[in-house]
């Protein structure tokens, strides 16, 4: 997986604007805006990133790309590697041959793609504005989300902090943005341990 | 009314050149846009093919600015396009934000003082190489 923040809306321009105002930096957020490129996650990962509405998403297509040596181009849960990697890989070998088979009967890619498993890698562009980013940290960087969108979110999470130390030092999950865990009987139970972690992500 | 742009998202032209090669491209997305943020040629290229009712690509980015309004005149541009964020600054000034997808569709939709300052701020003062869109839209 590899993230980079492309591009921003900064904010010293609108803080300026806001102080001589008297009004309150985090109003500003919403005018804010984050560019991220996500390479080399699953389709799995984006499935669940799509579901962020109010972020926009330019993601490459199977219906126009081929995806050529599925097996040199898919993500490997640890989990997977570590119990069963046969069943895995003689899986994911028989879509490939699949695939290629379709492809080289002249399926059209858009139907070929059918075939093709959520381990698949994808990359995308991916735009939240700077209230939307907040709730997303807040989700997905929690210890109950899933491992591959929460790896994606802690990248993300270190490169808005680093832009805006100001607005997003308090940015993270919930129990750390909150002080308290909002998610009821579902809690990790270790909030101390991930307010931590996310304490010295701070001062990274 | 007055509208003034303020700010933009770094660059915001190689960034909706990006968006729309990585939809189709082998490349990944970052190799994409580092190769086209040094070449305002293709990216000018790449932006005066796009459709503007394939609006998506122009989501990526957003604009501010400073907006001298009564507080009827605000309603009536969040009346007609929800996606406008307005935060109040003072009595009659505000500050207001969007991505370009949706300044365009306003422009599209509307004839009106906002419409023109929108219009105006993105397309003579800032964005030159947006230019082109102006003339698929009219």
């Amino acid at each position: 997986m590899r993230v980079e923040l492309l591009s921003r809306m900064p904010s010293e321009k609108l803080r300026d604007l806001a102080s001589s105002c008297s009004v309150d930096e985090h109003e500003l957020l919403t005018h804010l805006s984050f560019t991220f490129a996500v390479e080399g996650i699953s389709r799995a990962c984006s499935h669940q990133l799509v579901r962020h509405r109010l972020a926009s998403f330019s993601q490459k297509s199977q219906r126009y790309v081929e995806v050529k040596k599925l097996d040199e181009h898919v993500v490997v849960p640890e989990t997977v590697e570590e119990r069963a990697p046969r069943a895995f890989r003689g899986f994911i070998e028989a879509a490939s041959g699949a695939y290629r088979e379709l492809i080289d009967s002249s399926v059209p890619k858009e139907d070929a793609r059918f075939i093709l498993p959520n381990a698949t890698e994808t990359s995308l562009l991916v735009t939240m504005d700077g209230r939307t980013i907040l709730h997303f940290f807040g989700l997905r960087c929690c210890n109950r989300s899933q491992w591959e969108i929460r790896a994606m979110a802690d990248e993300m999470l270190r490169m808005v902090r680093s832009v805006e130390p100001d607005l997003y030092g308090k940015a993270g999950p919930y129990c750390y943005q909150l002080g308290c865990c909002p998610e009821g009987r579902f809690s990790c139970g270790l909030m101390d341990e991930v307010v931590e972690r996310y304490r010295s992500l701070a001062d990274e | 009314m007055k509208v003034e742009l303020i700010e933009h998202t770094t660059d915001l032209e190689p960034t909706i050149a990006t968006a729309v090669l990585t939809t189709t491209s082998k490349s990944r997305p970052s190799k994409l846009f580092h190769k086209l943020r040094g070449d305002p040629n293709r990216v000018a290229k790449i932006l005066s093919r796009i459709e503007v009712q394939h609006g998506s690509v122009f989501d990526h980015n957003r604009l501010c600015w400073r907006v001298e309004a009564t507080d009827r005149e605000v309603l009536d541009v969040l009346l007609k396009n929800r996606f406008f964020t307005f935060t109040r600054l003072d009595d009659s000034i505000w500050l207001s934000s969007s991505n370009l997808r949706t300044a365009i569709r306003y422009i599209q939709d509307n004839r009106d003082a906002f419409s023109e300052a929108l219009s105006e701020s993105i397309f003579d003062i800032s964005l030159k190489s947006l230019g082109g869109l102006r003339v698929k839209m009219s």
